[in-house]
């Protein structure tokens, strides 16, 4: 079933996200960050941890996370994450667009923290295959 | 050492830096990242996608450009912005390939505009999962 267009511009509830050292260590290793700090693109696991887990979880929208690809992926980074912080992400279903048997599902994701300053913006673009 | 804005010029080229994909390292991706697509864990799911097997997060390659691209620069802060296109999958057991080339240089504010990018050789092509891309750095 295609996705919904009326449902561009849905915000989900800002969820809280701590930077926990731990993980930030084990992401490091993943990608290979060698100059110390939190990786830059530790965003996504930001962006994963809260804001897309409500997309997924959202019944009306009904995206199928078998049939997705990662089409692309952008980032804004204002200043780093720090170790420790707790950062406030929310998501926003920025646009659905579709063409042919394929959609493009577009997030935007804002992290802030605890005083509501921009920290990073992550955009992901999403491809459904083969919806119908 | 951070890289200094004066020691560039467009059309320079950044050295590239490869890394082997194997099945261990999109585990560990997936773990650290919270990404668990069963494209990326599954061999069964990912064949019914119409893949040999699991495919690396397209996520992993971008994290090994950005890698790629602070272990150039020498500080992480630099980066301002990157926007990819992922358009070629990745399969274990290949070599990703990652590089760029300076394509503006603005010195009002020290901005750095590049051109960034993902190759990996496959039954003798040269396959871009990552191509189209640009990464903006201030130094």
């Amino acid at each position: 079933m295609p996705l919904d267009v009326a449902l561009q511009g849905r915000t989900y509830d800002e969820m809280p996200f701590v930077v926990e050292p731990e993980r930030v260590r084990a992401f490091a290793d993943a990608v290979s960050h060698r100059t110390g700090g939190v990786p830059p693109t530790f965003v996504t696991v930001a962006e994963h941890a809260a804001g897309v887990a409500s997309v997924i979880a959202d019944t009306e929208l009904g995206l199928d996370f078998a049939r997705v690809v990662h089409g692309e992926q952008e980032y804004e980074w204002h200043r780093s994450m720090r170790a420790g912080e707790t950062l406030r992400v929310a998501t926003t279903i920025e646009s659905i667009r579709g063409r042919g048997a394929m959609e493009f599902l577009t997030l935007r994701t804002d992290l802030r923290d605890v005083d509501g300053a921009l920290v990073a913006t992550a955009r992901s673009t999403l491809i459904v295959r083969g919806a119908s | 050492m951070t890289l200094r804005f004066e020691e560039l010029a467009v059309g320079q080229a950044i050295p590239v830096s490869s890394r082997a994909v194997t099945r261990e390292d999109v585990r560990a991706y997936a773990d650290a990242s919270g990404d668990r697509n069963p494209l990326h864990l599954d061999d069964e799911v990912a064949r019914a996608a119409g893949f040999p097997g699991i495919i690396a997060h397209g996520m992993f390659t971008m994290g090994h450009l950005v890698s790629t691209l602070v272990d150039w620069v020498g500080d992480p802060d630099a980066l301002r912005r990157i926007r990819v296109q992922f358009r070629a999958p990745v399969f274990v057991g290949e070599t990703i390939v990652a590089g760029g080339t300076v394509r503006q240089l603005d010195p009002s504010d020290r901005t750095v505009v590049l051109d960034v990018w993902v190759s990996v050789e496959r039954d003798g092509e040269t396959e871009w999962p990552i191509r189209r891309s640009e990464a903006e750095l201030r130094l």
